[in-house]
């Protein structure tokens, strides 16, 4: 298919000379009396139409019929000539409809018989048709435009189709002799010219209409070659039906269009409700939708029942729309009502063999019907592997539901041209980063999660994906977690999964740091989004729980184990999810921990910050309780230290000093007590450090410092 | 794409070749061992390939009908027969045929000729079929070009200079352009041997059947993926855009649509997405040939239980209705659904939109689709009960607005006559019959039938003329003062012919809504 074809560009030139409004003597008897009311009455005399408006009204049926199948791309220029030129539109696709050219011609109006007609001609229409296709469409400029450096690969193409009433061979030869003469002379004109382009191809389709009755002055000819620039062909038609009939098989031929007829519709009768009768509908879609394009005869498909439903996805090869050759008759409306109102139906082909193959689809998207073609065929992709045989198949417990959800919450919807974002993101961009913001952590499986099999979380995990935070928001985030202090101050059970794992599964308390620890990881993938995003993590950060030393100490054995056992498990998740490899897992814990060190810089030069001592590194459990109830602002350093706290605690063996401590208070660094200062307190910290961990990973640590 | 071997069995196949080796080989084993390699890459790499083995010579026979099953086509390459002379046409009719019996007209297909170049004779060598090529008549015409999107490989078990030096290459070459060029003749470089053999038929399996292997992405979530059939680069004008355009092997999803939303898309061609495991080196799993095959099944076991985004995908596609709209590069993208091909299995599909910005005029321009969370009101309605969906093009179509068209003089007459109906149910029916009265007298300016408008004004009178003593006042005015307006329309005169002026019901006493107090 190439865009600029011949048919990009159609120039109808109309003659409107006084001969015209001679009688195509075609009579139509519009006094339809009924039986009960004719007697007495004598009928009217029937009418006719003059030549001008047979030719106006194939040429309207002509154009309503393109831009039907092809609202856009495919432009018509209407030209109406007498002693002077009437241009009724431009090729502005904003001016591609019939109502328009409607109006404009009614503003025209029949030939006038008085007009002089020795200064009447088509040929003043012929000329501005050559002129009009010189001048470039807004497609032409686009794709130009586009283009650039290969904008020569825009070709201008067109058809100019002409009717009027010649006089003779000889008059018809007078009228291409003209056309080719302009198409010279303007490629000539339109080589220097930016807006105008020089004519490659012209098709002349000229049109001889000559009364009912009365023999052609004009023979029929067949398109042939005038230069290597201009075809010309010459149809001698009378007026009225066969004029309609003739410009009936041009739109077909010129556009590619096939009569295609919708054979046994089932349609109520008026008088007779409940039987129904089988009609024929005749359609004009493209030739694409029948099997075999170079038959001339119309192709047949018959009405199926049962109808499809919407929510059916057919394996369609094709959809092209379609115009009803009688458009206003009752079968054809009948028809195109029932598709506009949202129905759709399948059609089969007749086969030889006479087996039945449903081969189409008549269905309608936002008021235009669309006659889809489907593979009928044997398909190449039949019996194909389950998706349960292959990669991830054999796991059952994908979070279906909630994926589900997640996709409901990421559709689509269409916006205005102008709309774009501050970023200067288009509609769809904004689609790929909110995808992007949304699975930032998103476990696949239920068995990974514990948050997301929670409700109580669910305020949280949908807010925090959000690119901007309101402060409401924040404060729903932070009662969630609030909420979560609570639940587990009360001990209330986690839906954590004891898949894989032998007996009861972790303790309670375990099962809250795992809920806390992917708490975390959810909230920090987002804590780079806005300094709103980060309090939520400051708030979970200050109110999660930390375990009870005396408990710590007991289990500390074990929970070591647990905890290389978690990590493991962990980094295996990680993998799999493609989250971050091995490497970046050790950068982060580095990055982690010097931010630690960077936060207690901060510290370092707040006036406010309270003596080291007088916070205690390892509060008493009462102490610590229950968070919720200090809704009160709390200090960095607090929220600092009980991070560090906990984090070192999970990390290294008691200190030694802390088990022999009475009360859980050891006198250690006793100096500081009289030595203030912020150059102290990082020394306290690296000599806490010191203890937290071996050597190696201590002078690793501080390495960069 | 299904694949059709075509086998030269002619005598000449059975030529030897000169090896300094010890075994003497004929061209026949050539070919069968290059076929040999071209099936088990597919067994290995390709196995959801339809492939059908024809073999000819003066007639041609299908030796193995289209299957997957390479062990089957492998047993018919080793029990090959040898008969008389190439005849190429008849055996490429017979190719058609199959193909379009087994798979229509809208399905590629590639067809693979293995022949030794020796094009036959006389009457039936090709040499002949292409000199009487625009000779034929409409049942005989040559067989090429295929009437279903193909290409033709040709395998020649000989090398170029020994084509060159008849006129074999020409007329291979002539065969290739009949098919609108889509197809390629390989020759085999240096000695024939199997190694050379080897590598051409390498070369046709670089160029024809290397797995598509790409990353599905939706955000953060990720998974390897093979795309079968692998998607062809597509042209769609050839003229403005002669690069033909390839799918990008990073398959990002931009977001949701609903089915009925989406509803039956036409689409350029469908493939399976089937996740793949690939370790950690980048190797995919199962393409090196000295595996241990245990070893390979319990890292498929292993594949098969570690969570894997494409089935979490097709799962809630499945359940929920819904399509992933797809990138496949730019300006060009594609759907993900679920498609279940018997109740028990089902797969993740993707389909190709046509390239472009806007592939479905219901869905507009694609760039234009963002986040419905964007909207200032959701447009799916809280309920879901509303969809922005199909867009409504800026102008409606001829059949869904009520058009004019008298082309045929029965559109006439019933135009005139729901105007007479209405005009003898006055007063009640006075805005249906004005309504039709004004769409007559556009239509009939339009057209420049002032002549109708007068036959309509006289149609009028004589209606009033008729009226029964019984019947409203108001109907004797209301067709007066229309007969009389469409007579000043029919003049000619641009104050009464306006295209946009509208006849208006005449104010009478019987009409509006004083008229009952003064009766």
């Amino acid at each position: 298919m190439r865009i600029f074809s011949v048919s990009h560009k159609t120039a109808f030139v109309v003659d409107h000379c006084p001969y015209m409004a001679e009688s195509s003597r075609q009579l139509i008897e519009c006094d339809m009396l009924t039986k009960s009311r004719s007697q007495g009455v004598i009928p009217l005399a029937p009418v006719s139409k003059s030549l001008w408006t047979c030719a106006i009204e194939c040429s309207m049926e002509y154009c309503r019929i393109l831009y039907d199948v092809y609202p856009t791309k495919k432009l018509v220029n209407y030209i109406v000539s007498d002693s002077e030129v009437h241009i009724l539109n431009s090729w502005k696709q904003e001016n591609q409809n019939t109502q328009e050219l409607m109006t404009a011609l009614a503003a025209v109006g029949p030939p006038n018989p008085r007009q002089d007609p020795e200064c009447c001609s088509v040929l003043h229409g012929l000329v501005a048709a050559v002129e009009s296709l010189c001048k470039i469409t807004e497609y032409q400029h686009e794709s130009r435009t586009t283009l650039m450096d290969t904008a020569d690969r825009v070709a201008n193409r067109g058809r100019i189709i002409c009717l009027t009433n010649a006089k003779s061979d000889t008059h018809v030869r007078m009228l291409e002799d003209c056309v080719l003469e302009t198409i010279q002379e303007q490629n000539k004109r339109a080589a220097g010219s930016d807006r105008l382009m020089p004519i490659q191809q012209c098709e002349l389709v000229l049109v001889h209409i000559y009364p009912q009755g009365e023999e052609t002055l004009v023979s029929d000819r067949q398109k042939k070659e005038l230069s290597s620039v201009l075809s010309s062909e010459v149809h001698s038609v009378r007026a009225g039906r066969y004029l309609a009939g003739k410009l009936n098989v041009l739109v077909q031929q010129h556009f590619d269009l096939a009569s295609t007829t919708i054979t046994n519709i089932p349609m109520k009768e008026e008088q007779h409700a409940n039987t129904s009768a089988n009609y024929d509908v005749e359609l004009l879609p493209h030739t694409a939708t029948v099997l075999n394009p170079f038959s001339h005869e119309t192709v047949t498909l018959k009405w199926c029942t049962p109808r499809t439903n919407s929510v059916e996805l057919h394996y369609c090869t094709g959809a092209y729309r379609i115009s009803p050759v009688d458009v206003n008759s009752r079968p054809s409306s009948c028809l195109t009502n029932f598709l506009l109102n949202g129905r759709s139906v399948l059609l089969e082909q007749p086969r030889k063999s006479g087996s039945k193959v449903i081969s189409h689809m008549l269905s309608s998207h936002g008021g235009e019907i669309f006659l889809h073609v489907l593979n009928s065929t044997r398909s190449t992709l039949e019996d194909p592997p389950s998706i349960s045989e292959g990669c991830g198949g054999r796991v059952t417990d994908y979070r279906i539901t909630d994926f589900g959800e997640f996709m409901r919450e990421n559709r689509l919807t269409p916006f205005p041209e102008s709309m774009v974002d501050a970023a200067c993101r288009t509609p769809v961009e904004r689609a790929k980063f909110q995808l992007e913001r949304h699975t930032r952590y998103w476990p696949m499986i239920i068995s990974q999660t514990t948050i997301f099999n929670m409700q109580a979380v669910v305020p949280l995990a949908n807010l925090i994906v959000k690119d901007t935070l309101t402060d409401e928001d924040v404060l729903t985030c932070q009662k969630t977690v609030y909420n979560l202090v609570d639940m587990e101050r009360k001990s209330d059970p986690l839906p954590i999964s004891t898949a894989g794992s032998r007996g009861k599964g972790p303790k309670r308390d375990e099962q809250y740091r795992i809920m806390w620890n992917e708490l975390e990881t959810l909230v920090k993938a987002h804590v780079g989004t806005s300094e709103r995003h980060q309090r939520v993590l400051d708030c979970i950060s200050a109110c999660r729980s930390k375990p009870p030393e005396e408990e710590e100490r007991k289990k500390r054995g074990r929970k070591r184990e647990d905890k290389e056992d978690k990590t493991e498990k962990n980094g295996k998740d990680t993998e799999e999810k493609g989250w971050t490899t091995d490497s970046e897992r050790l950068k982060g814990v580095m990055e982690r921990e010097k931010d630690e060190q960077s936060e207690c810089e901060i510290i370092k030069d707040s006036p406010d910050s309270p003596e080291p001592l007088n916070k205690k590194p390892r509060l008493a459990t009462e102490e610590q309780q229950p968070p919720e109830k200090s809704k009160g602002p709390v200090s960095l350093l607090t929220l600092w230290t009980n991070r560090i706290t906990q984090a070192n605690s999970r990390k290294h063996q008691e200190f030694a000093g802390r088990l022999s401590s009475v009360n859980s208070k050891a006198e250690l660094y006793q100096h500081l007590k009289e030595e203030n200062g912020c150059v102290d307190l990082i020394f306290y910290l690296i000599v806490q450090l010191y203890f937290c961990m071996d050597e190696n990973s201590f002078w690793d640590l501080l390495s960069p410092i | 794409m299904p694949t059709a071997v075509l086998l030269d069995s002619s005598l000449s196949m059975t030529r030897p070749v000169s090896v300094e080796g010890s075994e003497e080989f004929q061209r026949k084993n050539l070919a069968v061992h290059g076929l040999t390699m071209l099936f088990e890459h597919m067994a290995t790499n390709y196995r959801l390939e339809f492939t059908s083995l024809v073999s000819f010579s003066s007639l041609w026979e299908v030796l193995v009908p289209f299957t997957r099953d390479y062990n089957t086509l492998q047993e018919a390459l080793n029990n090959l027969e040898d008969y008389d002379k190439t005849c190429l046409e008849a055996a490429l009719q017979g190719v058609s045929n199959i193909v379009q019996q087994e798979w229509g007209t809208s399905c590629p297909c590639q067809v693979v000729l293995v022949t030794d170049g020796a094009l036959g004779i006389g009457r039936g060598s090709l040499r002949h079929s292409l000199q009487t090529v625009k000779q034929r008549v409409e049942d005989k015409k040559f067989p090429l070009p295929f009437p279903f999107p193909s290409k033709l490989y040709v395998m020649c078990i000989a090398n170029a200079e020994e084509l060159q030096a008849t006129d074999s290459m020409d007329n291979l070459e002539q065969l290739i352009n009949l098919n609108g060029g889509e197809g390629q003749i390989y020759t085999m470089e240096g000695p024939l041997c199997l190694k050379s053999v080897q590598s051409m038929f390498g070369k046709l399996i670089d160029q024809a059947y290397s797995p598509f292997h790409a990353v599905l992405r939706c955000g953060n979530l990720t998974s390897d993926v093979q795309v079968f059939p692998r998607p062809e680069p597509v042209t769609i004008d050839e003229e403005v855009d002669p690069m033909p355009r390839t799918v990008q092997t990073d398959l990002e999803i931009v977001g949701f649509i609903e089915i009925g939303d989406i509803s039956s898309p036409p689409v350029l061609s469908r493939h399976l997405v089937l996740p793949i495991a690939v370790n950690k080196e980048g190797d995919e799993i199962g393409t090196g040939a000295t595996d241990d095959t245990e070893e390979e099944t319990s890292t498929n076991q292993m594949a098969g239980k570690s969570p894997n985004f494409c089935v979490l995908l097709h799962g809630s596609l499945k359940v929920e209705g819904m399509v992933a709209l797809v990138q496949l590069g730019p300006d060009w993208f594609g759907m993900l659904y679920s498609q279940a091909d018997s109740k028990k299995k089902s797969n993740l599909m993707m389909s190709l939109f046509e390239p472009g910005s806007e592939p479905l005029p219901w869905l507009g321009r694609i760039s234009q689709l963002g986040p419905a969370s964007d909207a200032a009101e959701n447009p799916y309605g809280e309920d879901d009960s509303k969809s922005p969906f199909p867009i409504q093009p800026k102008h409606k179509r001829s059949y869904a607005q009520n058009v004019t068209v008298w082309i045929k003089a029965s559109g006439l007459q019933t135009d005139v006559q729901k105007i007479l109906r209405n005009a003898r149910k006055l007063p009640e029916k006075t805005q249906t019959f004005y309504k039709e009265l004004n769409r007559l007298r556009k239509a009939a300016l339009a057209f420049g039938f002032w002549e109708l408008l007068k036959s309509m004004a006289e149609l009028l009178e004589r209606e009033c003329t008729l009226l029964s003593d019984s019947a409203h006042p108001d109907a004797a005015f209301q067709l007066s003062h229309a007969a009389q307006q469409l007579k000043l329309a029919s003049s000619g005169d641009s104050k009464y012919a306006a295209y946009e002026h509208n006849i208006t019901p005449m104010l009478t006493d019987f009409s509006g809504g004083g008229g009952a107090d003064r009766i």
